[in-house]
C-alpha cells in the first residue's frame, strides 16, 4: 500500500516539481484517514494539475486547512474533480477550495455536499457564474441560515438564467444585500422585477441587478420597513444645523436588519444613520441625542482621560485612526459588563439629554412622551428602561433647589441629581454609573437584543464605535475646525477620507462584543448594501506634472460640510478627432429640423428687437398712431387711445455656454439599435450652434470628462468671442466619449469662463446622461451630488442661471436635488434631443 | 381738519405728503443707523439700504422722513419700470399733449425723500437716470423735454438693495452701488426683536413673543441651507398677529413662517420641528 502512495508521489513529481513539495508537505494530514484516501487525494492532485496547473496548486495547497475541518478527505476530493468536466475552471477551484473550510463549518456536511452540487450544476450552465458562486463567501451566500439561506439566494437565479440568460455573477451580490435586508421572501419578487427591467434594456436591467440603479434601490427602500433615514438625511442634517452649532456630517451606518434594533451611532465627528428606525420621532430624536453626545463632551479628550484614571484603567487607547476604543473600560467588569454598560449609558444619556433640553425647548417632554409610548414590554430589559424613564421624567421638571420626592428606585433618585448640571461631565456619569452598579440589584441581561430593548427611543449604545476624541478647544470654539491647521498636522487629526474607509461598527450593545469574531461579522461593511459607503477619496500626490496639473478648483465635502480646497484640477485639452463627414451628414441629415428651427427663431426676431407699436401704455407716444388717433377723433370717432410705442421686454442681452457631458457612457449603443448616444449629442451640439448663429446671442460650446480629482478635461469647442468655423463643425463631428464626469469641476470652471462673456444674463446649459460620478468617490453618489448642488449654488451667487438637461429617465430623484425643482429637463427620447436642445434654450431665454 | 382728511382711508391723495407730525412710526434702532442717516441727510448723500427682506429698512426710512420731517415718496420697483415711469411721459389730453412728472421727478422739486425700493428689480435704464442726481451735480435731466432740474436742496435719494437676492438674473452695476452710502441692515437682536413683537402686536403675550423670536431666531439658523430668504421680523409679526387673531400657535407659525418662505419639503418639516419644539406644550 505504502509503495502505490510512493509511486503516486513519484509520478506527482514527474508532472511537477512544485506540485510535488506542496503535496508532500499536506500528506501527513492526510494520511491520517488511511492509505486508500491518501492515494485517491494523490492522484486527484495530479490529475487536477495535469488538467489546469493553478488548480492543482489550489488544491494541494487549501487541503490542510480543510481537512482540519472536514476531518475526511474523499467526499472534497471527488468534488473537486468535478471541475475536470470545464476547461479554465481553475478560478472557481480557487474558489472552491477557499471557501470549503467555512462550508464545513457553517452548513455541515450534508449542508457542504449540497453547495458543492448547486455550485457544480452553475458551473455546468455557465462556468463564469458558477466561478462567481463558488468565490462568494460561504457566509455571505448562507446569511446565518445555513444551506437554505444558499438555497433561497441560488433559486431564483436558475430562472433567471434560463429564461434571460443573466450570470450569476451579476445577480448574486445584489441578490444578497437584499436577502440580508429584507428577508429571503423578498429575493424573488425582486428578482422577478429585475427579469422584466432586464427584458426592457440589458444594460438597465444589469444596473438593476448590481443595486448600482435608482430604480432598484427606490424598490428596495419601498420595502425597508419603518422610517427610512436615507430619504430623510437632508431633514436630519437641517435638523442638527438649526439646532447646534458647527459642522457635524451625517454618514449613512451600515446597520441591516440582522443586527437588531436600529440606532443612531456616533464616531465623535459624524452621526451614523442606520437605513431605517422604527419612527420618525425616534430618529429625530436619535439623530439630536447622538448630536448631544458629540456637543456636550462625552468624547472630549480631557474628560475621557479622566474617567479613564477614575476606572483605573490605563489611559485610553488609541487605534490607528487616532480613536479611543471604550472595550477596554467594559473589560474591567468581565462577565458583568453589560449590566454596567447598560447603567453607564443611563447615566451618560441623563447628562446629555438634560443638557440638550437646555438648548431645545421641551425636548426632555418629547423624549418622555415617546418613551412612554414605545414600552418595549416585561423583561430584564424593562427595569433599565424603567428606571432610564423615571430619571428623565425627574430632570424634566428638574429644579436644583425643589427636594424631590422619593418614588420607586430608593435612594438611587437623588444620585442622578449631580448629573443635571452644566459642569457635570462623562466621568461624573462613570462614577454614578459605578456606585449604582454596586448598589441597584438589576438582574443582569443576557442577550443582545435584551441589551438593545433597554434603551429608550432617541438613545443608544455609546460604546457602538471607537471614537475621535474632541480637543477643549474645539469644544467651547463653536466646533469650527480650522482647515489650514487640520491639513498642516496630518498626524494629530488625520483627515478623514485619507485615513479609513469604513468606520468600523463594533457592535458595543452586545455583551459578548469584546470577542473578535463579532467585532468581525460587526464589521460586514458589504451587508451595508447599496447604501453609499463614505467615500474614499485617494490623495494622490502633489507635484506631479506641475505643468500639466491645470487650474485647481475647490470641491465640496457634505460630510465634512466645507470645501476642499485646490482639490480638482481642471486642464483645458483639444479635442484631437475631427470628422468633418460625419458633421456634413448630420447636417444633412437634421437639414429639415434646422429649418423649421431656423424659421420659428426668425419669426421670434421681430418682436425681439422691435420696439411694440400701438400699446395702451408705453415709454413713448407712438406718432403714426397719434396721428391716426387725432385724425379720427376729429372725424367724430371715439378711437382707442393705443398710441404709445414701448420696447420689448424680452430684449435681454444672454450668454449660453452648452456644457456636454462626453464620459464613456455616451458610446453606449441606443436600445433601438440606431447608433450610439453620442451620434444624438453631435448632432444636437451642431443644431445649437446654428441656432444661435441665428438668434445672435453670445455662445460657447464645451465638453468634459474627468479622471480622479487631479485630472479633469474641459474642451472649449467654440468660445464666446470665436466665430463660429467650419473647423468647429468638424470637432462636434467627431466627438466621442470617455472616461468619468466630474459635474462639479467642469462647472466651476465653466464659471470661470463667462468672466469673459460681455453680457448680463448668463445661462450654462449642462447636457448630460447620467448622474455625476468619478472614479474616486468610492461609490458614495451623494459626494459628488452634493459638490454639484454647491457648484450650481456658486454658479447662482456669480450671476450665472444653471440648467440641466439629461438623458437619464431617472433623472428627476436627484437633479432636484441638485439643480433644484424646474432647473432641469428630462428628456424621455434620445431622439428628440437634435431638435429640442436649441428650443430649450430658446425658451429659457424668454 | 385738511389732515385728517388727507389721512381718510379709501381716499387718492397726492403721493407727496408731508408727514404727520403727531405720530412717530414705530421704530427700533439697532445700532448706529440713525446717526449714520442723519449725517447723510446733512450732506445731502444718497443713501442705500442693505438687507435681507423684512428687517426694517422701510420702516427705518419712513422713520426717519418723520424725523426730519420730509415727505417720502416710495417707488417700489419691478420689472417693467422704466426711466419714464420715474421721469414723467407725455400724456394726451383732449387736443394737446400734456407733460406729466413722473414720482422721482415730484419729489426733486418739492424736496422729498425719494426712496426707490429693491432697485434692482428695475431695468438698467432706469438706475441709471439717477445718476447725475447721485452725484455732486444733484440734477435730474428730462430727456424727453430736452431741460433738467436743478433737485430741490432738501432733495434725497435713498434706495433699497437686497444682496443675494434673485442675483441670478440681477444686479446693481458697481458704477451705481459706489455712489451711495450704505448702511447695511440685519435682523434685530433678541431683546430688541422682542421689543419690536410685542409692540407690533400689544395683545400677543410675552411668552408666546418670546417663544416666537426664539424659535425664528433658530430657523435663520438654516439660512445657509436652501432658504433664499430666511424668516424675517415681518414673518414673526405677522405670525404674531395670526396668534393674536386667535390661530393655533403652531398654525400661525406655519402660515407665516414656514410655508411663505419655501416650497422644499423637507426644509419646511425642519422649520416646523424647530416651531413644534418652541410650541409643544410642557
Amino acid at each position: 500500500m505504502n509503495s502505490e502512495v510512493e509511486k503516486a508521489l513519484a509520478a506527482l513529481a514527474e508532472a511537477s516539481f512544485v506540485a510535488h513539495r506542496d503535496a508532500l508537505a499536506a500528506l501527513p494530514c492526510v494520511r491520517r484517514h488511511g492509505d486508500a484516501a491518501a492515494l485517491e487525494w494523490l492522484k486527484a492532485c495530479r490529475e487536477l494539475f495535469l488538467h489546469d496547473r493553478d488548480a492543482g496548486r489550489a488544491f494541494i495547497r487549501g487541503t490542510p486547512a480543510i481537512e482540519e475541518v472536514a476531518e475526511e478527505v474523499l467526499t472534497w476530493t471527488r468534488q473537486a474533480l468535478q471541475f475536470m468536466k470545464w476547461r479554465n475552471s481553475w478560478k472557481a477551484v480557487e474558489g472552491f477550495m477557499d471557501n470549503l473550510p467555512r462550508a464545513y463549518l457553517i452548513l455541515g456536511h450534508a449542508g457542504e455536499v449540497r453547495w458543492a452540487e448547486i455550485g457544480h450544476k452553475w458551473c455546468m450552465r455557465h462556468l463564469e457564474s458558477g466561478t462567481a458562486y463558488f468565490r462568494t463567501p460561504v457566509d455571505d451566500l448562507a446569511g446565518r441560515q445555513g444551506i437554505t439561506g444558499v438555497e433561497n439566494v441560488c433559486t431564483p437565479a436558475e430562472e433567471l438564467f434560463e429564461l434571460r440568460r443573466l450570470a450569476l455573477s451579476t445577480y448574486l451580490a445584489g441578490a444578497i444585500k437584499v436577502r440580508n435586508l429584507l428577508g429571503a421572501p423578498a429575493v424573488l419578487p425582486w428578482a422577478l422585477r429585475g427579469a422584466d427591467i432586464l427584458q426592457a434594456g440589458r444594460l438597465r436591467g444589469e444596473a438593476y441587478f448590481r443595486l448600482e440603479s435608482e430604480e432598484s434601490l427606490h424598490l428596495l427602500m419601498e420595502q425597508l420597513p419603518g422610517y427610512r433615514l436615507p430619504e430623510h438625511q437632508r431633514l436630519m442634517q437641517f435638523l442638527v444645523a438649526a439646532w447646534y452649532p458647527g459642522s457635524i456630517g451625517l454618514k449613512d451606518g451600515n446597520w441591516s436588519p440582522d443586527q437588531g434594533r436600529a440606532f443612531v451611532e456616533t464616531d465623535g465627528r459624524d452621526l451614523f444613520l442606520p437605513a431605517a428606525m422604527a419612527g420618525r420621532e425616534e430618529a429625530v430624536l436619535g439623530v439630536l441625542h447622538a448630536a448631544g453626545h458629540i456637543l456636550f463632551g462625552s468624547y472630549r479628550r480631557d474628560h475621557m482621560e479622566a474617567l479613564f484614571r477614575e476606572a483605573g484603567a490605563a489611559n485610553p487607547s488609541v487605534d490607528p485612526g487616532q480613536r479611543i476604543d471604550w472595550q477596554p473600560l467594559y473589560a474591567l467588569f468581565g462577565d458583568d459588563a453589560p449590566r454596567f454598560q447598560l447603567l453607564f449609558d443611563l447615566c451618560e444619556d441623563l447628562r446629555v439629554d438634560w443638557r440638550i433640553g437646555k438648548v431645545i425647548p421641551n425636548h426632555l417632554q418629547r423624549m418622555v412622551e415617546e418613551a412612554e409610548a414605545c414600552h418595549p414590554g416585561p423583561g430584564p430589559a424593562a427595569d433599565y428602561y424603567d428606571l432610564a424613564l423615571r430619571t428623565l421624567k425627574r430632570a424634566a421638571n428638574f429644579t436644583p433647589a425643589l427636594t424631590l420626592p422619593h418614588q420607586g428606585g430608593g435612594n438611587a433618585s437623588r444620585r442622578f441629581e449631580p448629573l443635571l448640571a452644566e459642569q457635570a461631565t462623562v466621568a461624573d456619569a462613570f462614577r454614578i454609573a459605578l456606585q449604582l452598579y454596586r448598589e441597584i440589584p438589576l438582574a443582569p441581561v443576557s442577550t443582545r437584543e435584551e441589551c438593545q430593548r433597554a434603551y429608550l427611543p432617541g438613545r443608544s449604545p455609546n460604546a457602538a464605535r471607537p471614537v475621535y476624541p474632541r480637543e477643549e478647544q474645539t469644544e467651547s470654539g463653536k466646533q469650527q475646525r480650522d482647515l489650514d491647521q487640520e491639513e498642516g498636522t496630518p498626524s494629530q487629526t488625520p483627515l478623514p477620507l485619507a485615513d479609513e474607509k469604513s468606520p468600523k461598527c463594533v457592535q458595543g450593545g452586545e455583551p459578548e462584543s469584546d470577542q473578535k469574531t463579532d467585532r468581525m461579522a460587526g464589521v460586514g461593511g458589504q451587508a451595508g448594501f447599496g447604501i453609499p459607503q463614505p467615500a474614499r477619496v485617494q490623495s494622490h500626490g502633489r507635484g506631479q506634472g506641475a505643468g500639466e496639473r491645470g487650474i485647481p478648483y475647490p470641491e465640496w465635502d457634505y460630510r465634512e460640510g466645507r470645501y476642499k480646497r485646490n482639490w480638482a484640477w481642471v486642464q483645458e485639452r483639444k479635442l484631437a478627432e475631427s470628422n468633418m463627414n460625419e458633421a456634413i451628414r448630420l447636417t444633412h441629415q437634421y437639414a429639415h429640423a434646422l429649418a423649421r428651427l431656423k424659421k420659428a427663431i426668425q419669426a421670434q426676431k421681430p418682436t425681439r428687437q422691435a420696439p411694440l407699436k400701438r400699446q395702451f401704455e408705453g415709454d413713448d407716444i407712438d406718432l403714426d398712431a397719434v396721428v391716426g388717433f387725432v385724425a379720427e377723433k376729429r372725424a367724430g370717432l371715439s378711437p382707442h387711445t393705443s398710441i404709445y410705442r414701448r420696447r420689448d421686454v424680452q430684449q435681454r442681452d444672454t450668454a449660453v455656454t452648452l456644457l456636454a457631458d462626453l464620459s464613456t457612457s455616451v458610446m453606449q449603443q441606443l436600445p433601438e439599435g440606431q447608433g450610439r448616444v453620442v451620434d444624438r449629442i453631435r448632432a444636437g451640439l451642431l443644431l445649437f450652434a446654428e441656432s444661435m448663429e441665428v438668434v445672435g446671442d453670445a455662445y460657447a460650446i464645451a465638453g468634459f470628462s474627468s479622471k480622479y480629482r487631479d485630472s479633469v478635461s474641459y474642451y472649449t469647442i467654440k468660445d464666446f468671442e470665436q466665430p463660429y468655423t467650419g473647423e468647429m463643425k468638424a470637432v462636434i463631428g467627431g466627438l466621442s466619449g470617455r472616461l468619468a464626469t466630474r459635474m462639479g469641476a467642469a462647472m466651476r470652471h465653466a464659471l470661470t469662463r463667462f468672466r469673459d462673456a460681455p453680457c448680463r444674463r448668463r445661462l450654462l446649459l449642462i447636457l448630460s446622461d447620467g448622474r455625476p460620478e468619478d472614479y474616486d468617490d468610492g461609490g458614495d453618489v451623494r459626494y459628488l451630488h452634493e459638490d454639484t448642488r454647491m457648484a450650481v449654488k456658486e454658479a447662482g451667487d456669480q450671476g450665472v442661471h444653471a440648467f440641466c438637461i439629461t438623458l437619464d429617465p431617472a433623472g428627476t430623484e436627484y437633479l432636484s436635488r441638485i439643480f433644484g425643482a424646474g432647473h432641469y429637463l428630462v428628456l424621455d427620447h434620445i431622439n428628440s434631443l437634435p431638435k429640442k436642445l436649441p428650443e430649450i434654450y430658446l425658451r429659457l431665454r424668454r | 381738519m385738511k389732515n385728517l382728511l388727507t389721512r381718510l382711508r379709501g381716499v387718492e391723495r397726492d403721493i407727496i405728503q408731508p408727514p404727520a407730525e403727531d405720530q412717530a412710526p414705530y421704530y427700533e434702532p439697532q445700532a448706529n443707523e440713525i446717526r449714520v442717516f442723519e449725517a447723510a441727510y446733512r450732506k445731502r448723500l444718497p443713501v442705500m439700504l442693505k438687507g435681507p427682506t423684512g428687517c426694517g429698512k422701510t420702516r427705518f426710512l419712513e422713520y426717519m422722513a418723520w424725523r426730519l420731517k420730509r415727505p417720502l415718496v416710495t417707488v417700489s420697483c419691478h420689472e417693467d419700470l422704466t426711466s419714464s415711469d420715474l421721469v414723467g411721459r407725455f400724456l394726451l389730453e383732449g387736443e394737446q399733449t400734456v407733460w406729466q412728472d413722473g414720482p422721482l421727478t415730484r419729489a426733486v422739486k418739492a424736496g422729498a425723500i425719494c426712496y426707490l425700493d429693491e432697485i434692482v428689480e428695475a431695468r438698467t435704464d432706469s438706475t441709471v437716470v439717477i445718476h447725475p442726481l447721485t452725484d455732486h451735480r444733484r440734477r435730474l435731466p428730462l430727456e424727453k423735454k430736452g431741460q433738467e432740474i436743478e433737485a430741490h436742496e432738501d432733495f434725497m435719494l435713498v434706495i433699497s438693495y437686497n444682496p443675494g437676492y434673485q442675483t441670478v438674473l440681477k444686479d446693481l452695476k458697481p458704477s451705481t452701488k459706489q455712489r451711495f452710502i450704505a448702511i447695511h441692515f440685519d435682523f434685530p437682536a433678541e431683546e430688541i426683536e422682542l421689543r419690536i413683537i410685542r409692540n407690533e402686536v400689544p395683545d400677543l403675550g410675552e411668552d408666546s413673543a418670546r417663544r416666537l423670536v426664539a424659535a425664528g431666531r433658530r430657523a435663520r439658523a438654516l439660512k445657509d441651507h436652501g432658504l433664499e430668504e430666511v424668516t424675517s421680523t415681518r414673518a414673526l409679526v405677522y405670525a404674531g398677529s395670526m396668534m393674536s387673531a386667535g390661530l393655533e400657535p403652531i398654525e400661525a407659525c406655519r402660515v407665516a413662517m414656514v410655508n411663505p418662505i419655501t416650497d422644499d419639503v423637507e426644509l419646511a418639516e425642519a422649520l416646523m420641528e424647530i416651531v413644534k419644539a418652541h410650541f409643544a406644550e410642557g
